[in-house]
């Protein structure tokens, strides 16, 4: 029973993820290479953030304002990362496109670019499931479970992997975004990028008061779910947009 | 969507990564369904790994550190004993006892140390079975494995032999997660560094191995020849799988042949033989006949790479060199001459990478399932710098070192650094 507990949760944080991973992403390796490394990434993030927090945690206070600055400190170190990650990414790109060429097969389309985007930021999504909710998880497959004080509606590890599936999708799409934006050189969606995750990790500081989860996490789940709608449209745009420009070059 | 580059490059990586994914992940499994209800009072083991010291938990912590640099260091010596000896059996010709050996040793390794922890699973799980049944079952499955992993001029399916590669590794490296705790760090680290003199010092046993095999225009050592599989040749659709990977053949003309973790006395000599075949890749079919042509190499479904269309190959030779940027411009055609005749290989990781990798996870396990990731993907980069190394040296190259330091090194991170931070957020269920 609490080994179907446990799975569950899994499925619940990781299962859009592995719909994604199976469909998509696992049919070209390259795209495989990516996630790992993208994943890879987030996890040097957050062991730099963790050796540099350690100095301060724990956290004695029941002021507000240290976990602000770490979520703060956290988002700003991450979005600094996905800058670097977009210049490593424009390299890449260049080079596939060369390599492309050598062998006499078409350059990167669009819609490969967006894959790439969205394995990236799957990587990311994985890693923070993986690292927030499933590495917590080993005690939830024993014959007990958990519940936090603050929230104490549903078991810790169901309402963590319900918040981690909101982050999961935060993360993939924004990564879409961010990469067109940057492409595109729109501020807006440069800019709305980190905006999104400074409010998605904002909200989960409601879930630090008394029986605040009841509000966070919807407010999560409507952030989550306008950055996947605003992914949706800009993609769509950017598609329709193409077609139109490129089908009379392509004939 | 046809033509994307994207599905052609990287399918040699992915094609050795994920047969190593999916050791460490049953290694795991096994590790965590044995341990969780088992006694703690488990006698600890006496194997080659600590001869010299039995490490128990009373012990100081300068004791232990003590303790188990003796047991690496013997361990080692060890390894490259047997390993020299192999090496001068190979040298003199002796293929034919080598070759009894190794099919001794996988009988051995599948049906002693396999059986006992077959048996340790039933007693685990309760499931009822009864001993006659249980015998026959096993016995059939040890000889199939022999069979599928030494055969010639059977045709067995790849697929069949990519699997017992894989158990074999599965087996040797749960055995090897119980050793105790330092023993088994020290130890990683001493056959990493072992590996790195092994493969790349001259008059290292297994740069003698590798470079006698290609004088002698043996697949790889003896011991190679005889594992090699019949199977593939016969057509270019090898469904190579696991353990080369897509792309096989022609993909890469480095071979990264390496086998270590030579025996460890009592079982690990067994397992010796194992790790050397399970290098040969399967698929050293014979490109001169098919050399410019295309041809397609359909990946073994249980991959779910399903098809892979590969055309030509200089292309998919590329990527790895194309991805580093480097590479390609300098060495221009001469690919097209020198490198073919090289290029029936495809890429080889030994056994004993398998095994090692899987004890690091393993004994990651045994804290958290958080080490566990971070060593997975660690090991996991690791391998693929090994690989892009790979590309740009063109020289069998040893793959534990940089998974290995990698791995430790997050093992470590995360058990001091991370994991705190992490439970401390999460568990106020603040997350970014």
């Amino acid at each position: 029973m609490t080994l179907g507990a446990g799975i569950g949760y899994v499925l619940l944080a990781l299962g859009p993820s592995l719909a994604l991973f199976v469909t998509l992403i696992s049919t070209k390796p390259f795209l495989i290479l990516i996630l790992l490394s993208s994943t890879l990434v987030w996890l040097i993030s957050l062991i730099v953030l963790s050796g540099f927090w350690k100095v301060f945690l724990p956290i004695k206070t029941t002021a507000l304002w240290p976990y602000a600055i770490l979520i703060l400190t956290s988002v700003v170190f991450q979005e600094g990362l996905r800058l670097i990650l977009w210049r490593g990414y424009k390299k890449m790109e260049d080079m596939l496109d060369a390599f492309a060429d050598r062998v006499a097969k078409p350059r990167l389309y669009l819609t490969d670019k967006m894959q790439i985007a969205l394995a990236g930021g799957l990587g990311h999504g994985v890693a923070h499931a993986v690292f927030f909710c499933l590495g917590l998880l080993t005690p939830s497959f024993g014959p007990a479970t958990f519940y936090v004080d603050k929230c104490s509606y549903a078991p810790f590890f169901l309402i963590s992997a319900i918040i981690s599936l909101a982050f999961v999708t935060i993360h993939t799409f924004s990564m879409v975004i961010a990469f067109n934006g940057y492409a595109q050189g729109n501020k807006t969606d440069q800019l709305i990028v980190p905006a999104v995750h400074l409010i998605a990790g904002m909200l989960t500081l409601v879930n630090l008061a008394s029986s605040g989860c009841v509000v966070g996490i919807p407010l999560l789940y409507v952030v989550a779910l306008s950055t996947l709608a605003y992914c949706g449209k800009m993609v769509w745009r950017r598609l329709t947009e193409t077609q139109i420009r490129l089908t009379p070059q392509n004939q | 969507m046809d033509g994307s580059i994207l599905e052609s490059i990287g399918v040699e990586i992915i094609g050795v990564m994920s047969p190593v994914s999916i050791c460490m992940l049953l290694v795991v499994l096994l590790v965590y369904s044995l341990s969780s209800f088992s006694s703690p009072s488990v006698e600890p083991i006496r194997t080659a790994a600590n001869l010299v010291y039995l490490e128990t938990p009373s012990d100081s912590t300068s004791q232990k550190i003590e303790g188990s640099l003796l047991n690496a260091l013997v361990f080692v010596i060890l390894i490259a004993v047997v390993t020299f000896l192999l090496v001068i059996l190979y040298y003199y010709n002796f293929t034919n006892f080598l070759k009894n050996y190794m099919r001794f040793s996988a009988f051995f390794v599948l049906g002693v140390m396999g059986g006992s922890i077959f048996l340790s699973i039933i007693r685990q799980f309760s499931i009822p079975i009864d001993a006659i049944t249980c015998f026959i079952l096993l016995l059939n499955f040890t000889v199939v494995g022999v069979l599928s992993v030494f055969a010639e001029g059977i045709p067995i399916p790849i697929v069949l032999r990519q699997v017992y590669m894989v158990l074999l590794g599965i087996i040797v490296a749960a055995w090897f997660t119980n050793l105790p705790e330092w023993t088994t760090w020290t130890l990683l680290v001493a056959l990493a560094v072992y590996d790195l003199v092994a493969v790349l010092a001259p008059g290292g046993p297994l740069k003698i191995l590798v470079e006698l095999a290609s004088s002698r225009d043996d697949d790889l050592p003896a011991l190679v020849y005889e594992a090699r599989p019949t199977v593939s040749r016969n057509g270019r659709r090898s469904s190579l799988g696991l353990l080369v990977g897509g792309v096989s053949s022609d993909s890469v003309e480095v071979e990264m042949a390496r086998r270590d973790g030579n025996g460890s006395g009592e079982m690990m000599d067994e397992e010796t033989s194992p790790l050397v075949p399970s290098l040969r890749d399967r698929m050293g079919v014979n490109l001169s006949s098919s050399s410019g042509s295309e041809f397609s190499v359909s990946v073994d479904a249980a991959e779910r790479f399903q098809e892979t269309e590969i055309v030509e190959g200089r292309e998919e030779r590329r990527p790895l060199s194309a991805m580093l940027g480097m590479g390609n411009e300098m060495e221009p055609e001469l690919s097209s001459g020198d490198v073919r005749e090289e290029m029936t290989r495809g890429i080889k990781l030994g056994l004993g990478d398998f095994v090692f990798y899987s004890v690091l996870v393993g004994r990651a396990a045994m804290y958290d399932l958080m080490t566990v990731y971070a060593c997975y993907l660690a090991i996991i980069s690791g391998l693929g710098c090994t690989l892009i190394l790979l590309s740009v040296f063109r020289q069998a190259l040893p793959a534990l070192p940089i998974s290995i330091a990698l791995g430790i090194m997050f093992y470590f991170l995360t058990r001091v650094l991370m994991e705190p931070f992490v439970v401390g957020t999460s568990t106020n269920l603040m997350m970014f």
